[in-house]
Parts: C-alpha cells; structure tokens; sequence
C-alpha cells in the first residue's frame, strides 16, 4: 500500500481531468462566459472527450516507439560491441532534434500519406532524444565498483545489464521518459496538419476560422493532458525512487 | 587446494610484469596470507584465481582442476570474493545483495532467506536490524561484513580477499579478525586474503606468501617468517618489532615449564592465551613468573619471562 501512495493523487487528478474533458455542456458555458457573443464555442466534429482520446493514442503510440527505441539504442552503445556506433547515435539524435517538427510532418506526408502514421512516426523520431540521452548517462552513472562486483559474483554481461545497470539507471532515465512524453503531448498539436486529430485540430481550425474559443479549448485540453501526465510521472519516480523502497519494506 | 604454477602476467601497454614466474600452493582449508608492497602484483595474482585477469603464462587449478576449464562466470560462483571496496549493489537491501550468487545459482526463495539471515548471524550484524538496510545506511565496517558475507553466501570451499578489512578503524579491524578466526575455524574455508599488513597477515594466516615486483620472495609460516626473514627486505616488511609480533603467534604453552614456582596466589594467565598475552600480565604484576591455568581453573605449570626468553632462543621446526 505504502509503495503506490505516490500514484493516489495523480491518478485523481487524471480522473478529474477526464472527468472535465466529457462535461461537454459546462464547456460551452465557460468559453461562452470568455467570449461573450461568440457564436462558435466548440470543435464542431469531435467532443472534448473524443480529442482527448485521439490525443492521447497519438502521444502513446509515439511515445512507446521513442521509449523502446531510446531505451534499446542507448543500452546497444553502453555494450562493448556498441561503443563504436556512441558518436554516430549521438549526433544523429541531436540533429533529429533541431529538425523542426512541422517540417517532419510536411516530408513524412508524401512518403506515409496523411493521417495517424507519419504524425506517429515524427513524433517518435522526435521523442528519441531525451529518452536515449538519459539512458546512456543513466547507465554511464552507475558505479565503477559496482559493475565489477556484479562481474566478479559470476553475473553474465545480460544478467549484469537486466539486475544491475537499468534498475540502478531507472530513475534517471525515467525522468528522460517523463520529458519525451511531455513534450510529445505539446508537439503532437502538429498532428493536426497532417490530419491526424487530436488538439491539434480545434486549435487551428480556431486560426483558420478566426474562432478563438475553439483555439481556446483546444490549448487547453493540451495543457491540463500535460500537466495530468505529468503529475502520473512525478508519482511513478516516486513510487521507484529507492529510498522510498528501503522505507517501504522496513515498515 | 588452489594451486598456482609458474604464472606471468604482463599487462598490455606495460613493460614490466605485474606478476613474474609465480608458484604456490594453498592448501585445503587453510588461510594462505600474500603480503607484500603496493603494485607487487597481489591483488593480480588473486584476480588471475578467479579469471577476471588471465595469465600470459602458466596455469591455476583448483583441486586439480585447471580454472580454464570452466566459464569465467561459472567458476566464479563458485569462489567466493570480498574486496576492500566491498562494491555492495546500491538499489538493493543487504538481504539482496547476500542472495546474489545464490540467486544465481538459482536456489529457491526460502532456501536464500535462510542463509541470509544466517549469514548476518555469522558476521555479527542482527538479521532484523540489517536484512532491510540499504548500502547508505552502513558504516564502513558493516558494509565489510556485509562483504564478507556476501563471499560466503553459496557456500564456496574458496575464497579470495583483496584487503577486506582494510578500510576500517583498528579497533574495528581488530573484532573483524576475530570474528574471522572464528568463522574460518568452523568453516575451514580454502583462502587467500591479501594485505600490506604483517600483523594482519600474521594473525589470519596459516601461511604467509611474500612478493616482491611480481616474484616470491619467500613462503613459510607467519612465526618463521618472522623469525627466519630470507633477507632485509622481508625484514624490514616484519617491521623492527617483529620480535614482538612473534609473541602473539605463539601459545602460552610453548613457554610454559613445571611445576609451578610462581605460587597459586595473585595474577594468572589462561593456558589458551598467547605470549604476549602473559608477558603482558607479568610486566602489569611486576613479577618474574606467574602461574597458567586449563579451562577449569587448575594450575598446570607457570611461565616466566626466563622461560618465554628460551621459548625464543629455540630454533624453530
Ligand atoms: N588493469 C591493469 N592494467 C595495467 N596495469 C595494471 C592493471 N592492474 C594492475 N596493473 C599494474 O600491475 C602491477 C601490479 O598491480 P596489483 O594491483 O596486482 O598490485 P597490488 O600488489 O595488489 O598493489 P596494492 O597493494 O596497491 O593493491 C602494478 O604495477 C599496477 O600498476
Ligand atoms: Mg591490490
């Protein structure tokens, strides 16, 4: 019980957010009462609800495949038969990043046509970087001693990596995981272009339309989705942490 | 019985070598002690036993059986490995980190909880004070046990140890060595423990191998080579008071003469202590000889400064 009462507020806070996100009615009541006049208050083709789903499929799927490749790069150029390849995935990264995301989007397009797939891979590609920077200095930071002890108790170069260098890495790379998704949720707003939905979609229908209520409500959503995930992984870096651990099982 | 015949060792991008045409032996159950300068190559030496340094040249076996043969991974679960760093795994508790090799090993949950606990017990750390702490939460000292008994979790019949106890206070040093006397004296385990301590090596020791720039200076018992050094440098290694150090190898026993003239009355010392032990009781009480007694009381002979003098003058065997 004690291990998951980091997660107890996060994850009311998430319900109160989704809580909100489906009162579509009170929705047009508060932007109507921001925009008096105004007759357009709401995304005309899905409900708050529905974006936040679209959304959050983008963010996931994206976020998942920058998680798995970040992890599995960072954890290839820490090996011995990696070390080669560290310079290369560093700077190939970096420069992913300054690649700006809009641009991504608009090339991806012709190759993968419009839709869920080239917002997803863009998004993914995009979100590599904090992922793999973290697991490469997580693991770089674990103890010279240790990793040898694990060597001389008999552990195999797996079995080192598995017990040893990513539970003692976790948290740092957690923390790369918490701003990849972070800055997903944000970036993913550019889906819209390529037609993939999300918040993306009232915020410029709102700009296309001169309609700043739906902007309004799409920057919102956005917004309370960042700060809710964030929220659920300040939880789960503290359910982790070790000390809270060595607590834990002391009670 | 580890048994090490003619190894050199040359590390890469070095001229000299670390370790130079080595050869001994450690018998079965016994505590072979390596003692020589920083950089002479022990800690090599050692490395090579279990396969985390391979020789260039010559061969190790362990009970007749060439380290080679097995996967460096295998053989060392099976060897013990306390080091002075002690290296203790940060994200897990004390209890995790005994269970290691045996995790390995793959004993079953209860069969690990058992002996971890009964480690602790053995190195003197109370199981439900220490089984949940993590390596932050020890002092130097503990964290050495917790070493140690990491080493001896598997149950392993060998057992390295590069300086273990080397990173405490002496007084702290002093209860590790008991309670190692204590421990090996059970468990007759087949060891060898490096230090650059004479009178470490001299207290653990059932043998003490000297080195000199990766090369056996001289093998011998702790006693005899403090008494016999083959030459100045290992002299000088037994220190201007080894003479001294000698007293606590040998028993009150080896000096004990009959029948007692020392009277039954005033300061006696046990018939269990050492030399030094009774040199010290007789220059406290200011008398030329006191009485030795058994384990029930009985008086069984005396010792006298006359007497340790010719306990000294004796050649030993
Ligand atoms: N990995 C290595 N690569 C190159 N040289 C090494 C390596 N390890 C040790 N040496 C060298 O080999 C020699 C012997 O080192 P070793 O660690 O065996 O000494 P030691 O007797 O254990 O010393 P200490 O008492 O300081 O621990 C030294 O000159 C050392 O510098
Ligand atoms: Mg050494």
């Amino acid at each position: 019980m004690s291990r998951i009462r980091h997660l107890a507020a996060p994850v009311a806070a998430a319900a109160a957010y989704l809580v909100i996100a489906a009162a579509t009615p009170a929705w047009r009541q508060v932007l109507g009462a921001v925009f008096p006049g105004e007759s357009r208050l709401l995304y005309p083709d899905a409900t708050p609800l529905a974006l936040v789903w679209q959304h959050l499929e983008l963010v996931l799927i994206s976020s998942a495949l920058s998680v798995a490749a970040g992890l599995a790069l960072g954890v290839f150029v820490t090996r011995p038969a990696g070390a080669d390849f560290y310079g290369v995935v560093a700077d190939l990264t970096n420069l992913g990043q300054t690649f700006p995301p809009v641009a991504v989007f608009t090339l991806a397009v012709p190759l993968l046509g419009f839709g869920l797939r080239p917002t997803v891979l863009a998004l993914a590609l995009y979100g590599v970087l904090p992922v793999l920077r973290n697991t490469i200095s997580g693991i770089e930071g674990v103890p010279a001693d240790v990793l040898e002890s694990a060597s001389e108790l008999g552990m195999r170069p797996w079995q080192r990596l598995l017990r040893v260098e990513l539970p003692i890495a976790l948290p740092v790379i957690m923390a790369g995981v918490r701003v990849s998704v972070i800055v997903n949720v944000a970036t993913a707003t550019i889906g819209a272009i390529a037609g993939a939905g999300g918040f993306g979609a009232p915020i410029i229908n709102g700009l296309v339309n001169l309609a700043p209520a739906i902007t309004l409500e799409g920057a919102l959503l956005a917004a309370g989705l960042a700060l809710t995930l964030d929220a659920l992984f300040g939880g789960v870096e503290r359910t982790i942490a070790h000390r809270e651990r060595a607590a834990a099982t002391a009670r | 019985m580890i048994a090490i015949r003619n190894v050199s060792k040359v590390y890469e991008g070095t001229k000299n070598p670390a370790v130079r045409d080595l050869s001994f032996d450690v018998p079965t159950g016994e505590v072979v002690a390596l003692i020589g300068p920083s950089g002479c190559g022990k800690s090599t030496t050692m490395r090579m036993v279990n396969r985390l340094v391979e020789p260039d040249s010559g061969t190790i076996s362990i009970d007749g059986e060439d380290v080679r043969s097995l996967r460096p991974e295998t053989l060392r679960r099976h060897i013990g490995y306390a080091i002075q760093g002690v290296g203790l795994f940060p994200h897990w508790t004390v209890a995790q980190n005994i269970g290691v090799v045996p995790g390995l090993l793959q004993w079953d949950r209860t069969r690990i909880a058992e002996r971890t606990h009964e480690l602790l017990d053995l190195v003197g750390l109370d199981p439900a004070v220490y089984a949940d702490k993590h390596h932050d939460e020890l002092s130097g000292g503990e964290a050495q046990r917790v070493g140690v008994a990491r080493a001896l979790a598997a149950d392993p019949p060998v057992l390295l140890m590069d300086e273990p106890f080397s990173a405490v206070d002496p007084l702290t040093r002093d209860r590790l060595h008991a309670e190692f006397r204590k421990i090996q004296s059970a468990l007759r385990k087949t060891v060898l423990f490096v230090t650059h301590d004479m009178d470490e090596a001299a207290q653990l020791g059932d043998r003490i191998v000297v080195m000199r720039d990766g090369g056996l200076v001289q093998q011998d018992t702790p006693e005899r080579v403090l008494a016999y050094p083959v030459d100045d440098f290992v002299a000088s290694f037994g220190g201007t008071e080894r003479a001294l150090r000698r007293l606590s190898l040998a028993p009150v026993t080896e000096a004990l003469y009959t029948p007692n003239t020392a009277g039954a009355e005033g300061p006696s010392v046990a018939s269990t202590a050492s030399l030094r032990e009774a040199l010290a009781i007789i220059l406290k009480a200011g008398l030329p000889s006191i009485p030795v007694r058994d384990g029930d009381g009985a008086v069984v002979g005396a010792v006298s400064v006359e007497s340790i003098v010719e306990r000294f003058r004796r050649p030993l065997t």
